[in-house]
């Protein structure tokens, strides 16, 4: 069909690369996404704390993160890292290798990128809570950590799960970008097989197919758990 | 300023040491032999911002970035408005391919949408019985202009659909034709609230033009690599610090602008 050659899709080699790269590519996403929620819950609880220099520094974190491209501070981390000082002496060997594997780096960078767009949005989801309701919550004798728990976060969050849908869907795209430094994802075994095959075309449309399934999936799931987590009045309540 | 500080002038002031001490700092690293490293990237600069030694002509570097950027924006917004009216017609047979579209490609990967427009669209175009080659700049601005379209398009669509109901009404009661509807009551109300979000956008679509660097132009990155082949390994952290930087300095102000309009934006509501 339109002259598009699959027959190297039946090479057991070439199914084991796919099949390894999508394994990777998600898990490179889970763990990021999962270290980049844990960083934005703490970084918007700070913000919440009212600190000022708290805030000062952690607006610079995020607008560092959220206006660089995450393709630049991959590279940053996995060429410069290492030559200020990050390594450690490899006991097998003894010569000093890098601390962090590419792998790492791609992790880092992700979660920062993430955890940076995290902030922001349950930020906006706390904020977006109307002044009454904690002032009702004080009224009834809610400590402030109490009044966190049992009534800000419960309502924020739900508030905030389409923005995080976007930002984990972004996150799970931008894990393709880790190939570049040669981390063993689903672009990068693509690059693999298109340069033994040379079916370039045949190749990326795959790899596309298999990226959007996937991310559609992970949209779905949300949605999902959006609709299930709601209540009257908020979010897909309504 | 009064003396209590108010949290915000706190904030401000806090932000203020930061700067002072990270340039403090840079001070520093330079007075214990940074400066030589900065005076490479100096020599440099040039070529990592306009592609040429000497500054002129801009034939790659930052300045084929902001090109990429303006160009892809610029397809984007005709395949952007094309595809939102398409998700707003009436005819299912229209909407549904459209919202089908617009999802493939706002659930692909930039990267993966550019390698495969790289490798999709052949090298040369026969046009009229005339073979034109295809440059790798024309396929960059498809590659990134696709996922750019889809975004252009859900922006415009929320916009109209966050148009309170009674607009429609109160128009079609006074015999407005659907066009006139359009054009003269929904689209002037709702390009005030699309603005922000093309703004960020923008912003968005000039971090991702770093991705270009795979299609093989001279744009800042690929400039980047070929320069840091011939320098020593420690003023790569200077050079990768000075790129990061400036596109830092190009998409803030857009980031910092959007996020002000679209305060002013939240309170009409009409």
């Amino acid at each position: 069909m339109f002259g598009l050659d699959y027959s190297w899709l039946s090479d057991p080699v070439y199914q084991g690369w796919l099949l390894r790269g999508t394994l990777n590519t998600i898990g490179l996403a889970l763990a990021s996404s999962a270290v980049a929620v844990l960083i934005g819950t703490f970084g918007a609880l700070a913000l919440s704390l009212r600190i000022a220099w708290l805030d000062a520094l952690i607006e610079l974190f995020v607008e560092l993160f959220r206006n660089t491209p995450p393709l630049l501070q991959m590279l940053f981390f996995y060429f410069t890292l290492s030559t200020i000082g990050l390594r450690v002496t490899d006991p097998v060997t003894g010569l000093s290798v890098p601390l962090l594997s590419a792998f790492d780096c791609a992790l880092v960078s992700l979660s920062f990128f993430g955890g940076a767009l995290c902030i922001e949005a349950f930020r906006s989801g706390l904020e977006s809570l109307p002044r009454s309701v904690n002032e009702a919550a004080r009224s009834l004798g809610y400590s402030r950590w109490g009044r966190f728990r049992r009534i800000e976060v419960p309502i924020a969050s739900r508030i905030c799960l389409p923005a995080l849908t976007n930002i984990l869907t972004n996150l799970f795209k931008t894990t393709s970008q880790a190939s570049v430094i040669t981390v063993p994802e689903l672009m990068y075994y693509a690059g693999q097989i298109y340069n033994d095959t040379f079916r370039t075309a045949e190749v990326m449309l795959l790899v596309l197919l298999i990226y959007v399934s996937l991310v559609s999936v992970l949209s779905w799931g949300m949605s999902r758990i959006e609709r299930a987590l709601a209540f009257p009045g908020y979010g897909k309540g309504h | 300023m009064q003396w209590p500080l108010t949290y915000h002038e706190k904030k401000r002031v806090v932000q203020l040491a930061i700067v002072l001490a990270l340039a403090g700092w840079i001070a520093a690293d330079a007075l214990l032999g940074g400066a030589a490293y900065w005076q490479r990237v100096w020599l440099r600069l040039p070529l990592l911002l306009t592609g040429s030694g000497s500054g002129w002509p801009l034939t790659g570097g930052f300045a084929l970035n902001i090109f990429l950027g303006l160009g892809s924006m610029a397809l984007a917004a005709i395949m952007g408005t094309l595809l939102a009216f398409g998700m707003m017609a009436k005819s299912r047979l229209v909407r549904l391919p459209c919202f089908f579209v617009m999802n493939f490609l706002r659930n692909s990967p930039w990267l993966v949408l550019l390698f495969a427009m790289l490798y999709i669209i052949p090298f040369n175009v026969r046009l009229f019985g005339v073979s034109i080659a295809v440059p790798a700049f024309v396929k960059a601005v498809i590659g990134l202009s696709l996922p750019t379209a889809a975004n252009f398009a859900e922006i415009i669509r929320g916009a109209v659909q966050s148009i309170h109901s009674g607009q429609w009404e109160a128009a079609r009661a006074l015999g407005y034709m659907p066009m006139a509807i359009y054009s003269r009551i929904i689209l002037p109300q709702a390009l005030r609230r699309m603005i922000p979000g093309w703004m960020n956008l923008y912003a968005l679509l000039m971090i991702a033009t770093s991705l270009a660097t795979v299609t093989g132009i001279q744009d800042v990155l690929t400039t980047l690599n070929t320069l840091l082949s011939m320098e020593n390994e420690r003023v790569i952290v200077y050079f990768y610090i000075t790129t990061l930087f400036l596109f830092f300095a190009y998409c803030y102000p857009i980031a910092l602008l959007a996020r002000r309009m679209e305060q002013s934006v939240k309170g009409d509501t009409l």
